[in-house]
């Protein structure tokens, strides 16, 4: 029996008519990091959930250790030292490190003819294991008071504490800033080092070179090819998973006019999170703001939205000067935002696609108060088009799209204000490399056209790539303005680490 | 078109169409079943019964879909009664019959509003959830109503106040009318206005709808008071209908509106539900118990029959969903 051993043997999956894997088979070999890539809907997150026991394969086989498996619900692969750590977090925010690790599995102690829990040894074994990990945590700390960085190490800690063979990661980097990154991948290093075999999701493909040591490829639920990292380049793993689509590069840098800002925001303050932030937004521009997890960037723009209140600081949009801005008011006079965490609070997930593109506009396109969906159709037609959103019947609730298709409502439902400034928060997170294309490509469109925005991404590539100009927040404060056709990727991530250009 | 393609058509539309199709068989069981079920008379009253929940369940419905709920609406419309009573108690003699019926419905009606914007108010400024506001209301409101009774029934109605609540127009009872103006009201300003979108995006997801602009607190402060209103509004239906303003009127109905507003499909987590879904929820409620008394089931065992039609409903539309 070889320990952390997974094979695919002709395995299909079918969903209805859909073929979500077809005839997938490949050997995935024990104690190494195997990135599975592919874009949105070709299938990864089947393979992984078949992995974890959540479906089941509707042929062919699925060996794991060298022996053959069914697995009937998570229960079982459990069992056969399967864990997985998913993309959204599954830890209760309200409880302590250690109660979410052994969470379901409290130790317990008698005392007085009743059993009551352990906490002792509760949170010493969560200590050990995480010091084992390399975590330097309170175990008794709640979760809620974490970073996001170190809530999936918890994640990760707490799948580890099965001991298992075989860890599914499915994108654990999407929320994470770049050295919260370093301090996983030294996290998932060490596992590698005591044999544990892994399978990686991840739309990174910078990460791919850094942390995995082979890739598979998949392509419409299909297998498309299997290699060393060592022998690999982006370019070939990109041919791969779209079959040679060019990668479009922003259209030639345009002059922006910089004699009269439409934003000006001066010494911003909100307590604890923004000190003393500065900027100006011109006509047309892209905006790029820069920075880690936590520096502020997020912050900065909710300030100006209205979602969050300010503590000081004055903010002047087109002319006006903002006292109190509240996001009614600011999507009155023109601005437009689109939250980084979608699912959560950008769309309404139980409405149609229809109603969350009219969201915004929802007093516009009305008259008189009074909805007309004929009068909406135009505007709904326009932004699936124009978005090119993949979206098979509009009065389905938008939950059933993909996150990219999902992503595009977001923007599309602002866009229907017809906005002056637009602030895109992470717009590209956790959605397939054609899907964010798309988007920036849209982003300069609108530019062009007279649109101002504001882009936040914790890629710092997507932000050299997409803005004009840069700012570098650090701490909640800006820190540098650099131009992206002066600047390196290099230069740029140093800036972002260490506060200082 | 294939079996598949077919039943598939099936699953959907029964689906969409359970309630009605539910609904069908309990009145083609009544009508085989229950003697006197079918007869003009028996329906008319049916409907005068379901009238008075109706009206308020109507706005329960917004309320439920902004993500909220009232408990209070049983006594306001208690007090709504009481209120038109004492001011024709007490005024009638001085300013005449016409005026004091109409400033008491106008000052009920106004008192129903407010109690919805203070429940919506209290939410807003000091996040209290609409469920303790509501219970407390409907604690002091029904003290209220008995204080301006002074706790007996106060029979003091001009002789032609009946008509609103037992009268017949056009052989049809008038609560009935008024029913019908509420529903075409409620299912429009659900369905056609940006409000009721609002109302559906607040209940769905409150964060984002206040993301995309929407004033999300204005929005349940509106349908809070909405319901309020209405509930006033069938308080003094119910109190013309029995001819006196009684502080304990109306007691547990809020269980009865919110029992027909569930059954009828909207879901108490918000952002789903339709008008047109409770009032087949309310028809439901008035024909199942008109048609235990019909056929002489003990009034216990309809309370149990009740209890289990409420808890099938909701179980009913969870697997519903789960086909899809």
């Amino acid at each position: 029996m070889v320990r952390g051993a997974i094979e695919f043997r002709d395995v299909t999956k079918v969903y209805g008519p859909t073929v979500a894997i077809g005839r997938f088979s490949h050997a995935f070999e024990p104690g190494r990091i195997h990135a599975l890539m592919g874009k949105n809907g070709s299938g990864k997150s089947t393979l992984v959930k078949m992995l974890a026991g959540a479906i089941e394969p509707t042929l062919g086989e699925l060996w794991v250790n060298g022996a053959r498996v069914r697995f009937e619900g998570p229960r079982d692969a459990y069992a056969a030292g399967i864990v997985t750590v998913h993309q959204e977090l599954s830890l209760v925010r309200s409880l302590s490190i250690g109660e979410n690790i052994y969470l379901g599995r409290l130790p317990k102690k008698h005392v007085m003819g009743g059993t009551v829990v352990d906490w002792q040894r509760l949170n010493d074994d969560a200590r050990a294991l995480m010091a084992d990990m390399g975590l330097d945590l309170d175990p008794r700390a709640l979760v809620e008071t974490l970073s996001v960085g170190q809530q999936q190490a918890v994640e990760i800690v707490k799948a580890m504490s099965f001991a298992p063979s075989i860890l599914l990661l499915d994108e654990p980097t999407s929320a994470l800033a770049a050295p919260e990154v370093a301090q996983l991948f030294n996290l998932i290093r060490r596992l590698r080092a005591r044999g544990v075999t892994m399978i990686y999701i991840t739309h990174r493909m910078n990460e791919l070179f850094e942390i995995a040591d082979t890739c598979v490829v998949l392509r419409d639920g299909h297998f498309v090819g299997a290699t060393e990292m060592k022998d690999a380049t982006s370019a070939s793993i990109v041919e791969m998973m779209f079959g040679g689509v060019s990668m479009a590069k922003r259209p030639a840098r345009r002059s922006v006019d910089r004699s009269r800002p439409i934003l000006s925001v001066r010494n911003l303050q909100r307590d604890d999170v923004v000190h003393d932030v500065s900027f100006d937004l011109y006509r047309g521009e892209v905006l790029g703001f820069a920075g880690l997890l936590g520096s502020g960037r997020t912050e900065v723009l909710r300030a100006v939205f209205g979602a969050d209140p300010h503590d000081g600081g004055a903010i002047v949009f087109d002319g006006e000067t903002i006292e109190r801005p509240t996001p009614k008011s600011m999507k009155k006079r023109g601005l437009g935002y689109t939250p980084e965490n979608r699912k959560e609070v950008g769309l309404v997930q139980v409405l149609s696609s229809h109603d969350n593109l009219c969201l915004a506009s929802i007093g516009r396109i009305a008259r008189h108060g009074l909805i007309d969906r004929r009068l909406e159709q135009p505007f709904v037609d326009r932004q699936i088009r124009d978005l090119s959103i993949r979206v098979p019947d509009p009065m389905d609730p938008v939950s059933s799209l993909s996150g990219g298709n999902q992503q595009k409502i977001v923007i599309g439902n602002w866009l229907n204000t017809e906005p002056k400034v637009m602030f895109f928060d992470e717009p590209s997170r956790g959605i397939d490399v054609q899907a964010k294309q798309q988007i920036f490509e849209i982003m300069w469109q609108k530019a062009e056209r007279g649109l101002s925005s504001i882009f936040v991404s914790s890629e710092l590539e997507e932000v050299l790539e997409v803005a004009d100009r840069i700012i570098v927040l650090y701490h909640g404060r800006v820190v540098a303005e650099v131009l992206p056709e002066e600047t390196t990727l290099a230069e740029l991530y140093k800036i972002c680490m260490e506060g200082s250009p | 078109m294939s079996t598949a393609a077919m039943s598939r058509i099936g699953a959907t539309s029964l689906k969409i169409y359970a309630m009605e199709v539910i609904l069908l068989i309990l009145v083609v069981f009544l009508i085989a079943f229950a003697p006197g079920f079918a007869t003009l008379g028996n329906f008319l009253n049916v409907l005068r019964t379901v009238s008075m929940l109706g009206i308020i369940a109507f706005g329960m419905t917004a309320v439920i879909i902004s993500g909220e709920i009232d408990l209070s609406i049983g006594a306001t419309a208690g007090l709504a009664g009481c209120i038109v009573a004492f001011v024709c108690d007490g005024y009638m003699d001085m300013i005449g019959e016409v005026p004091a019926v109409l400033i008491g419905t106008i000052a009920a009606l106004a008192i129903g509003f407010c109690t919805g914007v203070f429940t919506g108010k209290i939410r807003q400024w000091f996040n209290v959830p609409t469920f303790i506001t509501t219970l407390a209301l409907f604690t002091a409101i029904r003290g209220i109503a008995n204080l301006v009774t002074g706790g007996f029934p106060m029979p003091s109605f001009p002789s032609w106040f009946y008509f609103f609540g037992a009268g017949n127009l056009f052989g049809v009872p008038f609560p009935v009318y008024v029913l019908a103006v509420v529903f075409v009201a409620m299912h429009f300003l659900m369905k056609y206005t940006s409000f009721g979108r609002a109302i559906y995006a607040v209940g769905g997801n409150a964060e984002a709808a206040r993301l995309s602009g929407i004033d999300v607190s204005l929005t349940k402060t509106l349908a809070l008071a909405i319901t309020g209103a209405l509930a006033a509004l069938s308080g003094i239906l119910l109190a013309s209908q029995v001819g006196s303003g009684i502080g304990t009127m109306a007691t547990g109905m809020e269980l009865d509106v919110i029992s027909a507003t569930i059954i009828g499909g909207t879901s108490l987590f918000g952002g789903k539900g339709r008008i047109w879904g409770t009032l087949l929820g309310v028809l439901f409620l008035g024909c199942i118990a008109n048609g235990m008394t019909l056929m002489n089931v003990s009034e216990y065992w309809q309370y149990v029959v009740r209890g289990g039609i409420i808890l099938g409903a909701v179980l009913l539309n969870q697997i519903l969903e789960r086909i899809r």
